[in-house]
């Protein structure tokens, strides 16, 4: 997960930006409480929005709490809620196989850094792999689809992105059976989808200059990291299809308290992000995917 | 049956002008156009009969008193069509096999219509087209778009294909006081605002979540 979903600020109130915080550190504190304090390292958005989408309609429960990062203003967190715990239980076991799949492409020495964290992971992933069994044999064989795909340099978009797709929507197997695990898995494919087309956009020019498979390249032929506005106009249609389709499948739930933020993510903020992406000027917050940074800093240092 | 006002999500106090636009705004919301070839279309067809009923029941209530009651609908949906009903009647070419696909999707069983399209060895107009619907129902937006334009170059007169096209590309619904967003050409000033304000806001004045876990 990359950590590219969040509301447009301009568009929530004093309160939905409290409860937006309020699930964010809920997750965090779900985490540290359920896997430990190195778990929390695994905190990012797309979770957070994760366990907004599978929280009940209603107004969550919160309370008041000091941690680590905020020792000084006291913040509302969401208390324990199922939302919570799925979402923690599969932020560590998807965290956990992408750095299997790290160590896995790099070699001895660049998997260092993703070899330590595994280390750190290992613990909270044997215990969140007991409570989601079927999501972790899930993400196990989307992964490996997805190789073998970047093996074969797969031109298809569509192809590249069926795995990570059908990976999230395997979330949503813990909604009751139902139409609503219908819309669920379909929003979720499409958020996947998303999201895995997005990271592609960012990361064109580092994969060209790393050789690495990028199905953007492929799918329109590029010749360098440079997206000409053609293509740009393209991906950026490929983009707002799927947005549209998380929007048709959203307009099918029941939001209730959390309507405003949903509605700002679905209806503008997915569409900003995704321009900011394609025009380059997307700046990462700087802890996405701290083990990365860590990379880089001893790529500089070699 | 709910509460109609409730389906329509306004207090029964409503006036009828707000009925109505409560009404406009859901029915848009759950039109069968913006559902084309999505795999929710039921759900959204029974969504749009919810609510077709729940104002002819609010109509109704309301107009007891006067003698002819007017007809309700808006014409946005009839609720007994099938969405996949069309894909049965122009069939002009009166190939089997893809007769054949369009029974299978109208089942809503992609994958045997997908077999069969992978049997046909000429690729027409239709069976681009029908290509072009399996892909989208299986959410492969970016071959469905492709297809379907393949198939409305191959034949431009064709209404069918036109409408898939133009239900696939379009923008769907928005909510009043939603513009109709771009990722291409989103308003950026607006966006910087919201994404970068997001990060700046919350490292300074949030207290470094980003840096360290809260």
């Amino acid at each position: 997960m990359f950590g590219y979903v969040r509301p447009s600020q301009n568009r929530l109130s004093a309160h939905d930006e409290e409860l937006f915080e309020s699930v964010y550190c809920g997750l965090c504190h779900e985490l540290g409480r359920k896997y430990g304090f190195s778990a929390r390292f695994v905190l990012n958005f797309d979770f957070t929005f994760l366990a907004i989408l599978l929280s009940e309609a209603g107004e969550p429960e919160c309370a008041s709490c000091r941690c680590i990062a905020h020792p000084c203003r006291a913040r509302c967190v969401m208390t324990h809620a199922q939302s919570l715990e799925t979402a923690a239980d599969h932020s560590i076991v998807l965290a956990w196989w992408q750095l299997r799949d790290h160590i896995a492409d790099h070699g001895l020495f660049r998997s260092l850094p993703y070899r330590l964290a595994s280390l750190f992971l290992r613990r909270a992933y044997r215990k969140a792999r007991s409570c989601a069994p079927s999501f972790d044999e899930a993400v196990q064989r989307h992964l490996a689809e997805l190789s073998a795909c970047e093996r074969e340099c797969c031109a298809s978009v569509d192809r590249a992105a069926e795995p990570f797709a059908a990976l999230m929507a395997d979330m949503a197997a813990v909604v009751p059976d139902g139409p609503r695990r219908r819309v669920m898995a379909e929003l979720f494919y499409h958020l996947g989808r998303w999201i895995y087309l997005v990271d592609a956009a960012d990361d064109l020019k580092k994969d060209f200059a790393s050789g690495c498979y990028n199905p953007l390249r492929y799918r329109y032929a590029l010749t360098s990291g440079e997206l000409d506005e053609k293509t740009r106009q393209e991906v950026a249609l490929l983009l707002d299809l799927s947005v549209h389709r998380m929007a048709d499948a959203y307009a099918l739930l029941e939001r209730g308290a959390w309507s405003n933020i949903l509605d700002s993510i679905f209806y503008e903020s997915l569409y900003g992000i995704g321009n900011a992406v394609l025009n380059g000027t997307y700046h990462k917050p700087p802890r996405r995917i701290h083990f990365r940074i860590k990379q880089e800093k001893i790529e500089e240092t070699v | 049956m709910n509460d109609p006002y409730q389906i329509l999500n306004i207090p029964p106090t409503a006036t009828d002008e707000e009925v109505k636009r409560a009404y406009r705004d859901l029915a848009r919301k759950y039109h069968p156009d913006n559902y084309h070839d999505n795999p929710l279309a039921d759900l959204a067809q029974e969504k749009m009969k919810e609510i077709n009923e729940a104002y002819d029941q609010i109509q109704k209530q309301r107009k007891a008193s006067s003698a002819a009651s007017q007809s309700y609908s808006y014409g946005y949906a009839d609720p007994g069509r099938s969405y996949g009903g069309s894909y049965y009647d122009n069939n002009s070419y009166g190939a089997s096999r893809l007769q054949q696909v369009r029974a299978a999707v109208n089942r809503g069983d992609i994958s045997l219509a997908e077999r069969l399209l992978s049997g046909v060895s000429e690729h027409d107009a239709e069976w681009n087209f029908l290509m072009g619907v399996v892909c989208s129902r299986r959410g492969w937006l970016d071959e469905a778009r492709r297809y379907l334009e393949t198939a409305v170059q191959m034949e431009p007169g064709n209404p069918e294909y036109r409408s898939a096209l133009a239900s696939l590309t379009g923008s769907g619904y928005r909510p009043d006081g939603f513009r109709t967003f771009h990722t291409a050409n989103f308003d950026e000033n607006a966006c910087l605002r919201c994404c970068a304000a997001w990060s700046c806001c919350t490292l300074f004045s949030g207290g470094g979540c980003y840096l360290i876990p809260c």
